[in-house]
């Protein structure tokens, strides 16, 4: 009787421990969902950018995409790989939650292409604040002009594309410590 | 009714020496399994050292070279002298202080390494290195990449947006900016690789 109940106890905390790790493992599934959302909004808010502007000149048509400055073509081009590779990691996540045993070596997998994607994300998110930053204020010493004074609608859309980009950033680096967490529990 | 209490005896006594026995055969195999770990671990963690104090110097060396940039051109009008320096952009300020940041936060994390390498084991020192040692790529990356973009247009100008390239004139000063870019972003990468090491070490085998 005495062997019965020593048994029965392990048995409950090693279910316990088993559903605070799938727990933890929906949670990574739920915030993949939404770095996903993120990025593929900037990406495309980013990208269907065009602005023109109501008076033109004989030979100059003024118009504003985002593929005339080449840093706004690599933020969609990076939004879209970052978004891309986060469905196909879904995969991994539904994985975990599964075998809530969790392999240990796909975490570590998963770690690495998180944090590439992360740098990446982050490339592509830093290098378009930083053209923002000068189309919103220009710069006198290198004669640079702040373009948002004239194409303002094109100018609100770029700005507010950088936010989605950021949030996903942010919710990288939570799924990269949820996979650390995980990693040393087991 | 002696006999099968007999009988009953001897076999709770048989199973019961197995049980006594079986442990005794099993525990020499688990230290030595915890001693090979603990081994690839600390070998893991001394790698760790020497990645961070590497990344410490590029990190280092990005910033000083950035810090440093500043051309004067050998001609000049009456009014004022053509002269570029990093804070001209407040981009390359921004480059600059994350840099620093970043030296400063590897330089710190020494010691936690260190105590990594003594007690490979313990997991707590790694779990906090992995989180800052992110942080840390995260500040890297928006640093190189933001400075990156300036260069760029620095180099290439912008005929939509009207925006001259002004490296054709300022070559010294260019050089210089994309120099500490190109080590901002090893800084990156070493940095991304001490945080795949310290997820592989906090494996538990």
């Amino acid at each position: 009787m005495g062997g019965v109940e020593v048994g029965a106890k392990d048995f409950g905390s090693g279910q316990k421990r088993s559903g605070v790790s799938r727990g933890v493992a929906v949670l990574d599934f739920i915030l993949r969902l939404v770095a996903i959302v993120a990025t593929l909004a900037s990406a495309i808010a980013m990208g269907t950018t065009n602005e023109s502007l109501p008076f033109f000149t004989q030979f100059i048509r003024f118009r504003a995409k985002y593929n005339d400055l080449p840093t706004f073509t690599f933020f969609v081009v990076a939004n879209s790989i970052v978004s891309a590779y986060l469905v196909l990691s879904l995969a991994f996540s539904i994985f975990h939650i599964i075998r809530s045993g969790g392999g240990q070596k796909s975490r570590v997998v998963l770690i690495f292409f998180d944090t590439g994607m992360l740098a990446l994300l982050t490339a592509g998110a830093s290098a378009a604040a930083a053209i923002v930053y000068l189309a919103h204020k220009g710069n006198t010493r290198t004669n640079w002009f702040a373009i948002c004074q004239q194409y303002n609608s094109f100018c609100e859309r770029i700005s507010g594309s950088l936010i989605g980009s950021f949030g996903g950033i942010i919710v990288l680096i939570l799924l990269i410590l949820i996979s650390a967490a995980t990693l040393s529990r087991r | 009714m002696e006999k099968s209490e007999a009988t009953t005896i001897e076999v709770a006594e048989t199973s019961r020496e197995r049980k006594g026995k079986a442990p005794l055969l099993a525990a020499p195999v688990p230290a030595d399994h915890h001693a090979k770990a603990a081994g690839n671990k600390r070998g893991v963690a001394i790698f760790d050292l020497i990645l961070r104090i590497s990344a410490a110097a590029a990190a280092l060396g990005a910033t000083i070279a950035m810090g440093t940039a500043e051309q004067t051109l050998p001609f000049f009008t009456q009014f004022f002298q053509f002269q570029a320096s990093y804070d001209d952009l407040p981009t390359f300020s921004f480059f600059v202080i994350a840099m620093a940041i970043v030296t400063a936060y590897l330089v710190l994390s020494v010691p936690f390494s260190i105590v990594c390498i003594v007690r490979p084991v313990a997991a707590a020192p790694r779990l906090l290195l992995i989180l800052c040692d992110t942080l840390a790529v995260t500040l890297a990356t928006s640093a190189g990449g933001a400075a990156a973009a300036i260069v760029y247009l620095a180099h290439n100008g912008n005929s939509d947006a009207n925006w001259l390239a002004i490296c054709q004139q300022f070559t010294d000063f260019c050089q210089r900016v994309s120099g500490a870019v190109v080590g901002s972003f090893i800084t990156v990468a070493l940095l991304i690789f001490l945080v795949v090491l310290s997820a592989i070490a906090l494996k538990k085998h």
